[in-house]
């Protein structure tokens, strides 16, 4: 009882609704849409308020026999993935308009999907790693094809198969590690290494089991899936699938690198060319789209690239850079998704063509998404540059050896500032539109304005927001 | 000198800005062009008690001012602050800027005919960017106004153009975002040597250095030339100048004043505080280099002024051949050059905004710039003709107008420089003198096929300057024959940088 007060729980909560909403969804008879949807707020806002219970101290406090943690460090992802929950809830909507019966269905999955991300922040072994990433995977296939269209079964089909080929290698290199050294979690790992001379194979293998993060972070050779996914995933759900894995994915990988670099040797390397590669390729084929989704998938790749370069460059600044940027990257990616969301609705804009000359009609709107976006390009008054400019110092800092990535990294994000800008250009286009845009939706308009409003905000108080990401990675 | 904020200087034109593009505000255009001039008016009368009050003796930056909110600190943990102050030079390009957009604005009555509210908030939002540009006390901040500064010059080129200025604006924004780069990864490098070496996280302009010895040099080589990139694609320099008169050319004529006026002085005011005052070994390892690049940059772009077909172009290239002077002064390292480099900066700006304003006037008259269909002006506008001749003679350099002391002051530089390689600073410095005649032929050039030879027929009904015209010409030409008779009065203002600069040099 003391370990569930001190650890876990608003894991337990979320856990309690999930089950709540998967028994309802046996019983509801008839339309329950708006009575779920409050449920699944309920829980996240409980298990919101639940980690003003957990106990906070800078040491790591274990539950389950040591294979769960809980610290400050946790404590920070676990809140942005509520919070972003709580946006995605708000979110989700217009999708279930047609399929209000299945309401109970969809937030069972979404909210074991954010469970899972919540434990893959906490694990400290490979096989509960395994576990809660692979879990997640699943929810998010489910709700890829929650819609059931053809389109959507299809392109995420592809998900599907990467997803086993990704979780296949993760357990071709668990399984070296096992033999290397016969432990499973990472400090017992770390433990025999330390003691025992390092070796080639633990790179390998390590690198074997982080394919399975790369893929969900949509790294390059692994982000084929993205765009076609979601140009067939309907737009909340996209929105959940760019913000939840990777939050879990980087609050996992940040610990891993954390216990295993000292012993190999090359890693850092790799990855900070993955990551350069990424960053361009995925920038230079945004350019091109037209369909907003895609862009946005790309988007996605893009800022996981720059991040994963923040990553590989490991130090506490460097780790205090990424928090922030993620910080910031979600606030900025649900924000748009809200924009894209509201427009599509209502009148079914799809294509960056079809914003053209939105700012005549709707002008507080698109404002507000241009700033989004702006703070996703990284420009001057949105908390987007606070970001790309402490991440880019951290990896200045590390060194000459790091400085051709930065480089190549840097000019990589100014051909994406030209993809958003493309969209950009075409809502102030002079032009005359007059789509059809649906104001009496309050949640979507409430999350664009408070992301646009918390872009501007996180970088005027940007010092107070980067002082806590010190402290978290500190005590990481 | 309590009530002299540099906040309210630089934030003012942006709340301006957000006011004239606010919904509500009507969308008269007598309106919207009196309130922008009435506010262009103040705003230069304020920054004008700026260079009053200045106190010319003070070593080092005045008028200190920091923007918190809540009193917190803009990223204090990272060293970086949002602070702002002026030093001599800052303080000149701060009053030149204003007196420019003040002047543009008044001419852009005739020639902005659509989309009133966008262009005066464009031009205020231009005008605050390059105000925190010349204000920035810290190096990431001036980055962020360095950057701002492109957004309305994509709009003012782009929406008030010529058919294909859209085309060019993109690649303008393009190849400068791209600059950025080489420009935001020096400023990453020096802010992390910078705290590698005094073990103080700061990007504060002043203590900024890298003059230390552990490093090795091809490493502070390569940030000196990060920096040098990115201002020297602003000046614009021989050899990144192709987007200079590509723009100009297709701009709207109120835009040509404002990119000539405000626009390059960022580029020298960025290569003196960063490339001089924080590198300044690195600058002395690379002056005669500058210099004789300058030399190319003089002779290269004058010849390419004197073959252009289009009036705007010639004046562009002409433009960007007298910065080869700059470099010239800047590279000689004493102070006799450094004193003529920032008042070239200053005269070739009001030099050229007056040129490029009686090309509007040429335009809005007889609808074309193309040399072949101009000629003979001077029959049917004769007052337009004689403000001509003034600026010509101006452009040139003849004595106690504009140009003639920066010029002088130097070629003087240039001779008397201690240079080690003295006997290429002092060919360079005969080159530059002959490099003069092309001047003349350049400006001549333009003012003859403009007004002198045959007056075609089709413009035998064109009228003479207008009251507004009048005004602004009469202003540059009066300004004309100040720094002309008086030029140590502007020199005075920013002495104490120079003798800064000399002082880090002699160490």
């Amino acid at each position: 009882m003391k370990d569930l007060f001190n650890v876990y729980l608003p894991e337990f909560i979320i856990i309690l609704f999930t089950l709540f909403n998967m028994s309802a969804a046996f019983f509801a008879k008839k339309n329950h849409y708006k009575f779920s949807k409050g449920v699944t707020l309920c829980g996240i806002v409980f298990a919101l308020s639940s980690t003003l219970f957990l106990e906070i101290s800078t040491d790591n406090i274990f539950a389950f026999r040591g294979e769960f943690v809980s610290n400050i460090y946790t404590l920070f992802f676990k809140i942005l993935i509520l919070i972003s929950a709580f946006f995605l809830t708000l979110l989700s909507r217009n999708l279930l308009k047609a399929k209000r019966d299945r309401a109970f269905e969809y937030f069972t999955v979404f909210l074991a999907g954010v469970l899972f991300a919540m434990c893959a922040v906490s694990v400290t072994d490979f096989i509960s790693m395994f576990v809660s990433l692979a879990s997640l995977s699943i929810c998010s296939y489910l709700l890829l094809t929650y819609t059931k269209s053809a389109n959507a079964t299809q392109l995420s089909f592809g998900y599907l198969v990467i997803s086993s080929v990704a979780a296949a290698l993760f357990l071709l290199g668990l399984s070296y590690l096992y033999g290397l050294c016969g432990e499973f979690g990472f400090w017992q790992v770390s433990d025999y290494f330390s003691a025992n001379p390092p070796q080639v194979l633990l790179t390998f293998s390590l690198i074997l089991i982080i394919s399975a993060i790369w893929f969900k972070l949509g790294i390059v050779p692994f982000s084929s899936w993205l765009p076609d996914t979601f140009a067939g995933a309907g737009y909340p759900i996209a929105a959940y699938i760019s913000s939840i894995p990777p939050l879990a994915c980087f609050g996992v990988l940040a610990r891993l690198l954390m216990i295993m670099l000292p012993f190999t040797s090359g890693l850092r390397l790799t990855f900070a060319f993955l990551a350069v590669v990424t960053v361009v390729c995925a920038s230079l084929c945004a350019i091109r789209q037209n369909n907003i989704k895609r862009l946005m998938a790309y988007s996605m790749s893009v800022q996981s690239g720059i991040m994963l370069l923040g990553l590989c460059v490991f130090s506490v600044y460097s780790l205090s850079s990424v928090l922030f940027y993620i910080f910031c990257y979600i606030f900025a990616n649900i924000g748009a998704w809200a924009a894209l969301i509201l427009f599509f609705n209502s009148s079914g804009l799809e294509d960056v063509d079809d914003f053209r000359g939105l700012i005549y009609h709707r002008p507080y709107y698109v404002i507000a998404f241009t700033l989004v976006l702006i703070s996703l390009a990284g420009i001057a008054p949105t908390c987007g540059f606070v970001a790309k400019l402490y991440l880019f110092s951290a990896v200045a800092r590390s060194g000459f050896l790091f400085l051709p990535y930065l480089v190549v990294a840097m000019l990589g994000s100014v051909v994406m500032i030209f993809a958003y800008w493309k969209l950009i250009r075409a809502m102030f286009r002079r032009v005359e539109n007059t789509a059809l845009i649906d104001t009496s939706v309050m949640s979507s308009k409430f999350i664009l304005y408070a992301c646009a409003f918390a872009s501007i905000f996180c970088c005027i108080f940007a010092d107070k927001i980067i002082q806590l990401c010190q402290l978290v990675s500190y005590y990481m | 000198m309590n009530y002299l904020s540099l906040l309210v200087l630089i934030f003012a034109p942006i709340i301006v800005a957000g006011i004239i593009l606010f919904p509500k505000f009507p969308n008269h255009q007598v309106m919207v062009r009196r309130f922008a001039k009435f506010f262009a008016g103040l705003h230069f009368i304020y920054s004008l008690l700026f260079l009053v009050f200045f106190d010319s003796s003070l070593y080092g930056m005045s008028y200190e001012k920091e923007l918190t909110f809540l009193n917190m600190t803009w990223l204090k943990s990272l060293g970086i602050s949002a602070k702002f102050a002026i030093d001599g030079v800052a303080v000149l390009m701060v009053v030149l800027t204003t007196f420019i957009v003040l002047l543009t604005l008044v001419l852009s009555k005739i020639h902005i005919r659509s989309k009133h509210k966008l262009y005066y908030s464009m031009v205020f939002l231009l005008e605050s960017a390059v105000l925190g540009i010349f204000c920035a006390k810290d190096m990431f901040l001036f980055f962020v106004f360095w950057e701002l500064s492109l957004i309305p010059v994509y709009f003012l080129v782009s929406q008030w153009g010529s058919k294909d200025a859209r085309r060019s604006a993109m690649r303008f924004i393009l190849i400068s975002f791209v600059a950025n780069v080489f420009l935001f990864l020096g400023m990453l490098i020096l802010y992390y040597y910078n705290f590698a070496v005094s073990n103080v996280m700061t990007a504060n302009i002043e203590s900024l250095s890298m003059d230390e010895k552990i490093y090795p040099l091809w490493f502070q080589i390569f940030v000196f030339a990060n920096f040098m990139i990115g201002f020297l694609f602003r000046v614009p320099f021989a050899f990144f100048h192709n987007w200079y008169a590509d723009i100009q050319s297709k701009s709207a004529a109120p835009v040509n004043i404002l990119l000539s006026g405000v626009i390059l002085n960022t580029g020298i005011y960025g290569i003196i505080r960063f490339n001089m005052l924080v590198f300044p070994e690195i600058f002395k390892l690379f002056a005669p280099i500058l210099m004789c690049w300058g030399i190319i940059n003089i002779v290269y772009c004058g010849v390419l002024a004197m073959v252009q077909p289009d009036i705007k172009k010639t004046l562009s290239y002409a433009n960007i051949s007298v910065q080869g002077f700059i470099m010239l002064g800047l590279g000689s390292l004493n102070q006799i050059g450094f004193n003529g480099a920032v008042l070239m900066a200053v005269s070739s700006a009001i030099v050229f905004s007056a040129l490029f304003a009686i090309v509007a006037a040429i335009q809005f008259r007889t609808k074309t710039t193309y040399i072949t269909s101009l000629g003979g002006l001077g029959t049917v506008m004769p007052r337009c003709m004689y403000f001509a001749l003034i600026i010509a003679f101006g452009a040139i350099g003849v004595p106690f107008l504009i140009m003639f002391a920066p010029k002088a002051m130097i070629l003087t530089g240039a001779m008397i420089s201690n240079l080690e390689e003295e006997l290429l600073v002092k060919i360079l410095a005969i080159i530059g003198l002959a490099a003069i005649i092309l001047s003349a032929g350049y400006v001549m050039y333009f003012f003859y096929k403009v007004f002198c030879s045959v007056l075609l027929e089709q413009f035998r009904r064109v009228k003479d300057l207008s009251p507004h015209e009048i005004s602004v010409l009469t202003t540059f030409t009066a300004v004309i024959l100040y720094f002309g008779i008086c030029p140590m009065s502007v020199v005075q203002i920013y002495q104490s940088v120079s003798s800064i600069m000399l002082d880090i040099l002699q160490v």
